[in-house]
């Protein structure tokens, strides 16, 4: 089956500007995919490309097999999409501007019928449907932004930063619908909240400085780029002492410690990649006869891996960027 | 032009929605209806070489020079300020169908307003005793009149609303060109009465084109001019709307 995205090498260009250099991944049918990175990356451009919005200076861009630059408007017939800030018609009312979107969108008055309530519903939005959209509040314009582009019932949804200015109360309700429209449509949403990627994503894009950087699902960046995380040990014992036993159990690459006020010492372990040394660990200590409180390992999360990689890439970049002052 | 429905009812909905349609339509009458009254007084006194009604299409240089901005600048710079014209487009409509439909509506308000002018008609249709005191013909053509030049200069605002994200800027704009077309226009052909530049002048004022409309000619050239001149305007302002996808 031919993906939901196709993005071939996808570059744009502003009046001297980079935005996009060279972006090329793939949506699946069915999936939920985050695209991450911090402002400015690169994330609103794809997504505005995407949509027909505005071309690709250089290559290609397909959804659902059709060319979005050569067939704009059937593409934007099959994609959903709430841009940044999620702009309303402010002086019109719910109802009224769901009934406005879903003629534009084509749809016959019958599905029409069907489709309005039925959007409304889903995004409860039922309480203030007949309410001017101007006066309310920003959980509710976003859910009649997810309301517009749900109503012609789109293959595709393009979302892009859906929770930005909510409060966790409604960001929390905001996620659970993405999560539930996950069921019947393929989602694009873009972020710069990581655990949101983390709970809503089936795979994470990370984009940076206009270039992809990773693509998997949040568990294997994990695997791939964590090495093991950290290891936390607090052993009661002379600080010196522990730290020497520590640093000769196997498996154990580097440690820092600190003796703490109540006599215990915190010793933070970096395991060899891949490894486990935390039996190892308990051992050591027990055999010297020292007391144990905590042995846990710290999971690295999305954000560790974020900033780990978008620094790899800028300290690259300035590499690059002195060798080519050095050939100069 | 599917879609040109859907967004004309929006653009009509917006100007009342808003206190802007209101305020505009209350200048409007009340610059109409204080001339009217004047006019009305002045005839009272005795016979004149005027009728009420062509006094009052004289003063189109009114609502033109000051209406038209008022309804015009909101029509893009707005979507362009709020970012609700990337809603716009990138639902399945043409550009072209945005920029008609925007057209149309300020057109269509624009008329609405002449057209409440109507209870003049009547209400010195009930005073002069009849059709007979009255010519109904260069009433109409004098609506013609108005409307045709409304409607370019219109297509004008519409365009000067595109280039910029500001309303104000916008006004100002369409105010100038206006200006320009309406006002200096006019002061050329005082400047150059006769000769081929004169002849020129004259061709394209719009007060020249009024006068005949007023007496009740309805000269082909004035329509084709400001009907190609819209055109025009319509045309570039889509493009101007497309820029965005090659700049």
């Amino acid at each position: 089956m031919q993906p939901m995205i196709k993005v071939e090498n996808l570059t744009k260009r502003y009046a001297g500007v980079t935005a996009l250099n060279g972006v090329s991944f793939e949506v699946q049918r069915g999936e939920i995919v985050g695209f991450l990175g911090p402002n400015g990356a690169g994330k609103s451009t794809t997504m505005r490309i995407l949509t027909g919005f505005i071309p690709a200076s250089s290559g290609r861009v397909e959804v659902a097999g059709l060319d979005v630059f050569e067939n704009s408007l059937d593409v934007r017939k099959r994609v959903g999409y709430m841009p940044e800030n999620n702009p309303l018609y402010t002086d019109m009312r719910v109802s009224e501007y769901l009934k406005f979107r879903s003629k534009l969108k084509g749809l016959p008055r019958s599905e029409r019928k069907e489709r309005i309530p039925e959007a409304i519903e889903m995004c409860g939005l039922k309480d203030v449907s007949h309410r001017i959209i101007g006066h309310l509040s920003k959980g509710y314009r976003q859910r009649v932004g997810l309301a517009d582009a749900l109503l012609a019932e789109p293959d595709l949804l393009i979302l892009d930063e859906p929770t930005i200015g909510l409060d966790p109360v409604q960001i929390r309700q905001v996620r659970q619908l993405i999560k539930d429209l996950g069921k019947r449509h393929t989602i694009l949403l873009s972020t710069h909240i990581l655990p949101e990627v983390e709970m809503t994503c089936n795979r994470v894009v990370i984009i940076h400085h206009g270039r992809i950087l990773a693509s998997d699902t949040p568990e294997n960046l994990m695997k791939t780029l964590n090495a093991g995380g950290l290891i936390q040990v607090e052993v009661r014992g002379p600080g010196s002492e522990v730290q020497a036993k520590l640093r000769t159990v196997e498996n154990v690459d580097t440690l820092s410690a600190k003796v703490l006020e109540d006599g215990y010492v915190r010793v933070m372990v970096t395991p060899k990649t891949g490894t486990d040394p935390r039996e190892k660990i308990y051992q050591s200590v027990s055999s010297n006869g020292w007391t144990l409180r905590e042995l846990t390992r710290t999971r690295t999360t999305l954000e560790d891996i974020f900033v780990q990689i978008t620094r790899e890439e800028d300290e690259a970049e300035e590499e690059r960027r002195e060798q080519r002052r050095s050939v100069r | 032009m599917t879609n040109v429905p859907a967004l004309l009812r929006r653009e009509l909905n917006a100007y009342f929605a808003s206190v802007l349609g209101y305020v505009v339509l209350m200048f409007f009458l009340l610059v109409m209806g204080v001339t009217f009254a004047v006019v009305v007084g002045y005839l009272n006194r005795g016979p004149t070489q005027f009728t009420a009604m062509k006094i009052l299409f004289s003063m189109f240089w009114l609502p033109s020079l000051v209406v038209v901005p008022m309804i015009t600048m909101r029509l893009l710079a707005e979507e362009k300020r709020a970012g609700t014209l990337e809603m716009l487009m990138t639902a399945p409509v043409t550009d072209f169908e945005v920029v008609f439909a925007k057209y149309l509506g300020a057109v269509t308000l624009y008329t609405m307003m002449w057209a409440l002018t109507g209870f003049y008609v009547l209400i010195l249709r009930h005073f002069s005793g009849g059709d007979a005191a009255l010519d109904l013909g260069p009433i109409f053509s004098g609506y013609l009149g108005v409307i045709i030049t409304g409607q370019f200069f219109i297509a004008v605002g519409l365009l000067a609303s595109s280039t910029t994200n500001n309303q104000i800027a916008a006004a100002l704009m369409s105010f100038a060109i206006v200006f320009l077309l309406l006002i200096v226009l006019n002061w050329m052909t005082f400047l150059f009465p006769s000769g081929p530049l004169g002849k020129v002048f004259h061709a394209i004022s719009a007060f020249d084109h009024m006068e005949d409309f007023q007496r009740g000619i309805v000269d082909a050239r004035p329509l084709v001019f400001y009907l190609s001149g819209t055109a025009l305007a319509l045309f570039i302002t889509t493009r101007v709307l497309e820029s965005r996808k090659w700049r």
